[in-house]
């Protein structure tokens, strides 16, 4: 009787670790869509905190759901993907903003020159600023 | 007096030129895959920065670990905690030059790219063949290449290294656009 329950326990808590690999395997990316934002700044301040400080702006925002505002310079579909490039007042330095497919569908109702409120992904700094996963906020 | 005036000119107008000769894309595409029996992993990263000096054939390439998006998450935190460290190395690079660059022509042709390729802090001498397509609009390159792991000190746990190949096939496709600004 004893040795029946024994398997028992063994066999449910094998299925409760098989289960929860599975789930840890599969995990999702993070939402940026519901994910609330880690931080809010403008187009014109990140930019100029990764080119002041590079790896002081790595540390701080990289990796982190950053909601962006600034005016659109320009708007470029690449490979079916919307690409949103925000205008700061550094001449050569911008916010390179990939937008998620949902987002690139929506990229039709905005202009040139108009201000954009976004919120992405930062994977780093080469001339530009990047977020990837951006959604459009308003 | 008037030499130095006559040298400043010229310095000044050679400068302009070579400025109109550098191609660049911000959104180039490199894919990397591995394949065997248990899985298949693969990571696409589309923000590549890529610049040609058209004057000279000069390339430099400028990669952000942290812009690969792999299909699941668990696999992209793996290669940036454990693997590729890109809070320590945030970066690859690529600098080096296209060589026989003038004779690439308008319709696809192969090219030969030789340089210094830098993955996880460790840099090592490449030459690979390219596609190119070039005109004045325009210089597009593609192609593919073997990174093997242990090259740049990339170490797999040996629980997970029937997962992942040894020799991971890179593939890249950059359309540079004239710079202006």
């Amino acid at each position: 009787m004893t040795k029946k329950r024994i398997t028992l326990v063994i066999l449910i808590l094998g299925i409760i670790g098989a289960f929860v690999a599975y789930k840890m395997y599969n995990k999702p990316h993070v939402d940026v869509a519901d994910s609330k934002s880690d931080i809010v700044i403008s187009a014109d301040k990140i930019q100029s905190d990764f080119s002041t400080n590079e790896n002081l702006a790595n540390s701080n925002y990289l990796e982190k759901i950053i909601e962006v505002s600034g005016e659109i310079s320009e708007l470029t579909l690449e490979n079916k993907k919307g690409i949103i490039t925000l205008k700061t007042n550094d001449d050569f330095g911008s916010v390179l903003c990939h937008l998620s497919d949902n987002s690139t569908q929506k990229m039709n109702t905005l202009k040139v020159g108009k201000p954009v409120r976004l919120k992405g992904i930062c994977t780093g700094y080469l001339m530009d600023v990047i977020l990837v996963k951006c959604e459009i906020i308003n | 007096m008037k030499t130095i005036y006559t040298v400043l000119i010229y310095f000044l107008f050679t400068s302009l030129i070579c400025a109109q000769e550098r191609y660049l894309t911000k959104n180039g595409s490199i894919t990397f895959f591995s394949s065997t029996p248990i899985e298949d992993i693969k990571a696409d990263n589309n923000q590549v920065l890529s610049i040609i000096d058209a004057s000279s054939g000069k390339m430099a390439i400028s990669i952000l670990m942290k812009s690969f998006m792999f299909k699941k998450a668990l696999m992209q935190e793996h290669f940036n905690e454990n693997y590729v460290e890109s809070d320590k190395y945030p970066k690859a690079t690529f600098k080096g030059r296209i060589l026989d660059f003038d004779t690439i022509e308008l319709t696809k042709s192969k090219a030969k790219v030789t340089g210094t390729l830098t993955i996880h802090g460790i840099s090592k001498e490449i030459t690979i063949e390219a596609n190119f397509a070039k005109s004045k609009e325009a210089i597009n390159v593609d192609g593919e290449f073997i990174v093997n792991l242990a090259d740049f000190n990339i170490k797999i746990p040996a629980v997970v290294s029937k997962n992942i190949q040894e020799n991971i096939k890179v593939s890249f496709k950059f359309n540079h656009k004239p710079y202006k600004k």
